[in-house]
């Protein structure tokens, strides 16, 4: 059932979740990147995850998209248990990541790095043709439509970003997980940044997740923000409860004298 | 309209060497029979090295493999069934070999790749020593002509399926791999089943052609038939080519071979130098190789504009 906010409720009008953390842990060693993690992300929502270098947001992004196993505890995607899976059987579930450190095809086109997306991903669209078409209007989603002919490795820092973006979009994800996609912005670049990814949020129906360090842009995206301090979660709700909590102003600015 | 012009150009190109085989003379018919071998062979291994960018030196080891497994069953069936065959054989076998070897990336994959070509040799040489052979002779093989015919042959099909794989949904894959195997994954590559899949693919040909050779050269010997020579020379020409797609092979094959006749014949003494100079020079000015360089220059490929 579909309710006017975009979410899928269940017979008792309870929000059915799309993303599910239970218990992860994840150890590097002797390292704890994570403890103990626990939340859910329900459908249409825009969820923030917030912390210092090293707090553990990216091994999170890692452990659902496939890339590394958590020591301890379970990833369910629309009740499917995933934390098993190769990335490739991921994404073609429907989950998408971008980069923080972006990975551009840089060899090929901006166009055909789009376009493997779409032919492989979640919407395996099987005709090249059909891909390239889809993967077009991606591109002027995003506003690198002009650059689809150039080689990827000929684009700027924003422009790989943005191209990042439409790799993921183009996969036909019902959740992406956005890291740090505004990092090295200019403050005009980030505000076209969040307009983009608003537009398609709304376009494609899709549920997000961001990793930012641009609090602006966190407060203004995010329903929900979730804190992260040394693999721990110390503080969850909304972005006005996250910016008065005394907690999160300890970890990150320390303690008032 | 332009692409059928092309497809038709190229079938009359096709007949035309076809009907050759007709009334030409050996030399002719010999230096075709080499063009196309190396044709075939170059544009296997595009299909694994040149799209995947994993780069095998060894790719000599599907020829030994395809020649070895045709002298086995030489005269136990007919000569064409035979060296469909040893193809079939051959990229079966490379399906299970494949699984392990693809796991090493970058220069280990090229180290392991020359390695696995070098084991197999031993290993086929250790057997043949164990029946007491050193040599096995071929004979009552085709003529020339029908060697001749049927290498083009695999060249065309092999350039048909570099052509066709380059462009297809298989060969997008392939070439994210390339670029970025992690990056690929992420958006739903099936990274392994892919690289297994080009790499027995690019076995095949590979095979088919090591058994027609032996019949041209009327012998089979480990050592000659996994020379390590066979593995450079298809490197070599589809670097100066071009390995991202069919045209650069073929370029670099006809390039090669014709400066090969070239230099053999009025300065023997210097070929080897100037052929070493000229891999450098590609390698260092012109990585894309000549249609790669080709296309930038010519056809408004609009690649690498900042």
């Amino acid at each position: 059932m579909e309710y006017m906010d975009g979410s899928q409720r269940n017979i008792l009008g309870i929000k059915k979740m799309l993303l599910e953390i239970n218990g992860i842990h994840k150890k590097f060693g002797g390292l704890v990147a994570l403890k103990g993690i626990n939340f859910s992300v329900g459908y249409g929502e825009t969820l923030g995850l917030m912390g210092a270098n090293g707090a553990g947001k990216t091994t999170l992004f890692s452990l659902i998209a496939g890339h590394q196993e958590p020591t301890l505890g379970s990833i369910t995607f629309e009740g499917q248990k995933i934390n098993r899976m190769r990335p490739d059987q991921i994404s073609a579930l429907g989950v998408a990541r971008t980069y923080q450190i972006v990975r551009p095809f840089r060899g090929l086109s901006v166009l055909e790095n789009v376009t493997t997306g779409a032919l492989y991903g979640a919407h395996k669209i099987r005709s090249i043709k059909n891909a390239s078409k889809f993967s077009r209007e991606i591109l002027e989603d995003v506003k690198l439509k002009d650059r689809a002919e150039d080689l990827a490795g000929s684009l700027t820092l924003a422009g790989f970003k943005r191209l990042e973006l439409a790799k993921a979009l183009a996969t036909g994800p019902k959740i992406l997980l956005l890291d740090e996609v505004m990092a090295g912005l200019t403050p005009r670049e980030v505000n076209e940044a969040i307009s983009i990814i608003e537009t398609c949020k709304r376009k494609y129906n899709l549920t997000v997740v961001v990793i930012e360090h641009v609090m602006k842009a966190l407060m203004r995206m995010c329903e929900r923000i979730i804190v992260l301090h040394h693999g721990e979660m110390i503080a969850e709700g909304t972005p006005g409860q996250i910016s008065e909590d005394s907690v999160v102003i300890k970890a990150y600015l320390g303690e008032q004298n | 309209m332009k692409n059928s012009l092309k497809l038709v150009l190229a079938v009359v190109f096709c007949m035309f060497l076809a009907g050759v085989a007709g009334f030409a003379n050996e030399y002719i018919l010999g230096i075709g029979f080499t063009i196309f071998m190396y044709i075939a062979l170059a544009q296997s291994w595009v299909v694994l090295s040149g799209l995947t960018g994993y780069i095998s030196l060894g790719h000599v080891v599907f020829f030994g493999s395809g020649a070895y497994v045709f002298i086995l069953i030489w005269g136990l069936v007919p000569v064409w069934l035979g060296v469909v065959f040893s193809g079939i054989v051959v990229g079966l076998v490379s399906l299970i070999v494949g699984y392990p070897v693809l796991r090493v990336r970058g220069p280990y994959f090229v180290i392991l790749s020359f390695g696995l070509a070098e084991l197999v040799k031993n290993l086929v040489l250790i057997n043949e020593a164990r029946m007491y052979v050193s040599m096995r002779p071929v004979f009552g093989a085709p003529a020339l002509y029908q060697l001749y015919t049927a290498m083009l042959l695999l060249a065309i099909i092999a350039t048909g399926l570099t052509y066709w794989i380059r462009r297809s949904r298989f060969g997008a894959g392939l070439r994210s791999i390339r670029e970025d195997e992690g990056a690929a994954e992420t958006i739903g590559v099936p990274v392994a089943k892919l690289k297994l899949l080009a790499f027995a693919i690019s076995g095949v040909i590979p095979a088919m052609v090591g058994a027609i050779f032996i019949m041209r050269s009327g012998i089979f010997q480990s050592g000659d038939a996994f020379t390590p020579i066979v593995s450079f020379t298809m490197v070599t020409m589809a670097i100066i080519g071009g390995s991202d797609d069919a045209p650069g092979p073929f370029l670099g094959v006809i390039f090669l071979v014709l400066l090969q006749e070239l230099l053999w014949v009025n300065w023997p003494e210097v070929y080897m130098i100037i052929l070493g100079i000229l891999l450098l020079g590609f390698v260092l000015f012109i990585p894309n190789g000549i249609y790669g360089w080709l296309s930038e220059k010519y056809f408004g490929n609009k690649k690498n504009v900042t």
